[in-house]
C-alpha cells in the first residue's frame, strides 16, 4: 500500500485517495460504514487531477 | 545477475513527453528480480505515464509489453514487427538490453528507464550486493574467495589500508572492510602466509571495454 501510495504521489495524486480495508464477509454493516466514510472523504478531496484533465468543464459543473 | 533501479519519474517523463506512441518494454529476467524492469514494473510505469500524460493534456499512446530477455536477439525478434510500430521504445532492461535493441530495431529510438548498477548476488529476497566487478583476471584464489576489487572501497590489491576500523571500512560503518574479511577467511583456511605475499599490479587492460569473446568450441563446430 505504501508503495502504491508513493507511486501516486509521483504523478501528483493525493495518496489519501487510496485506502485498503480488511474485513470479513460477515461484516456487512461495517463494510457499508467504510464505503460511506470513504465516499465522504473522496467528496471532500474533490475531483482528482486526472478527472479534471480528462473531463469537460461542463460536466464538472453538472456534477 | 544484473541489478538496476528505476530512474526518477520526472527524468523518464521528460524523455517520453514529446513522442506520440510509446512502448514501455520490460525484461523478465535480472531486472525483474530486482523489481525495477520486469513486465509488471513496465506495466506500472506505463500506467503512471498515462496518468501524467492525461494531467498534462499530452496526446501520447502508451502501451507496455515484455519479453524474457533483451540481451539475446532471439527473445525480442518475434515481436520486432509489432514494436517497430512505435516511435519510442522506453526499455526497462539493463543497459546491455538497451544497446542491443537499439542496434537491431532500425530508426526507432530506444531510451533507458532504469539505471543499470552492478552484477550482484541476492543474499536475501530484495537485497542485492556487489561481489565481483568482472575485472577479467580473477585473483580469488589468492584472497580467500573474497574480491578486493569489488568489495574494498579502494580496490586495493594489498590491504588493509590504514582506514580499516573495527572490521569496517573508513568510507562507511555500513561497509565491511574487505581486507579484514580476507584476513579472517585466510586464517580459517590456514593460509595466513599468503597475506604476506605482495599481489603485483593487475593487468587492467582486461577490465576495460569494449570486451567480447567467442566460444572456441562453437566456432570450431561452425567451421
Ligand atoms: S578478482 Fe576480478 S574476476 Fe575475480 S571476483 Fe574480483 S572482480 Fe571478479
Ligand atoms: S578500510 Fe578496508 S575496505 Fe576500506 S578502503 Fe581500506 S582496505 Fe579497503
Amino acid at each position: 500500500m505504501e508503495h502504491v501510495k508513493s507511486l501516486l504521489t509521483k504523478v501528483g495524486i493525493d495518496p489519501e485517495r487510496l485506502e485498503m480495508f480488511n474485513l470479513s464477509a460477515a461484516m456487512g454493516p461495517r463494510w457499508a460504514e467504510m464505503c460511506n466514510e470513504f465516499t465522504e472523504k473522496i467528496r471532500r478531496l474533490g475531483p482528482s487531477p486526472i478527472w479534471m484533465a480528462t473531463c469537460s468543464p461542463k460536466k464538472n459543473i453538472k456534477e | 545477475m544484473i541489478t538496476g533501479e528505476q530512474k526518477p519519474f520526472e527524468e523518464i517523463w521528460n524523455m517520453v513527453k514529446d513522442f506520440k506512441k510509446v512502448l514501455v518494454f520490460g525484461c523478465n529476467t535480472c531486472v525483474a528480480i530486482c523489481h525495477a524492469g520486469g513486465g509488471k514494473e513496465a506495466e506500472i510505469l506505463a500506467s503512471l505515464l498515462r496518468m501524467r500524460a492525461a494531467e498534462e493534456g499530452a496526446a501520447i499512446e502508451i502501451n507496455h509489453a515484455a519479453v524474457e530477455r533483451h540481451c539475446e536477439p532471439e527473445f525480442f525478434q518475434p515481436v520486432m514487427e509489432n514494436i517497430r510500430t512505435y516511435d519510442l521504445i522506453l526499455s526497462t532492461a539493463c543497459g546491455v538490453g538497451v544497446n542491443l535493441l537499439s542496434e537491431n530495431i532500425g530508426d526507432i529510438p530506444v531510451f533507458p528507464a532504469i539505471n543499470t548498477e552492478f552484477f550482484g548476488a541476492v543474499p536475501r529476497a530484495g537485497e542485492f550486493t556487489e561481489l565481483c566487478a568482472g575485472c577479467g583476471n580473477c585473483i580469488l584464489h589468492l584472497t580467500g574467495g573474497i574480491c578486493p576489487i569489488a568489495r574494498c572501497s579502494k580496490s586495493l590489491l594489498n590491504g588493509p589500508c590504514g582506514g580499516t576500523n573495527n572490521g569496517n571500512c573508513e568510507v562507511s560503518p555500513d561497509i565491511k572492510c574487505a581486507w579484514v574479511l580476507i584476513y579472517d577467511r585466510m586464517k580459517k583456511l590456514n593460509k595466513l602466509d599468503l597475506m604476506k605475499e605482495i599481489n603485483e599490479a593487475k593487468d587492467w587492460s582486461k577490465a576495460q571495454g569494449p570486451r567480447n569473446f567467442k566460444v572456441k568450441v562453437l566456432e570450431e563446430i561452425k567451421k
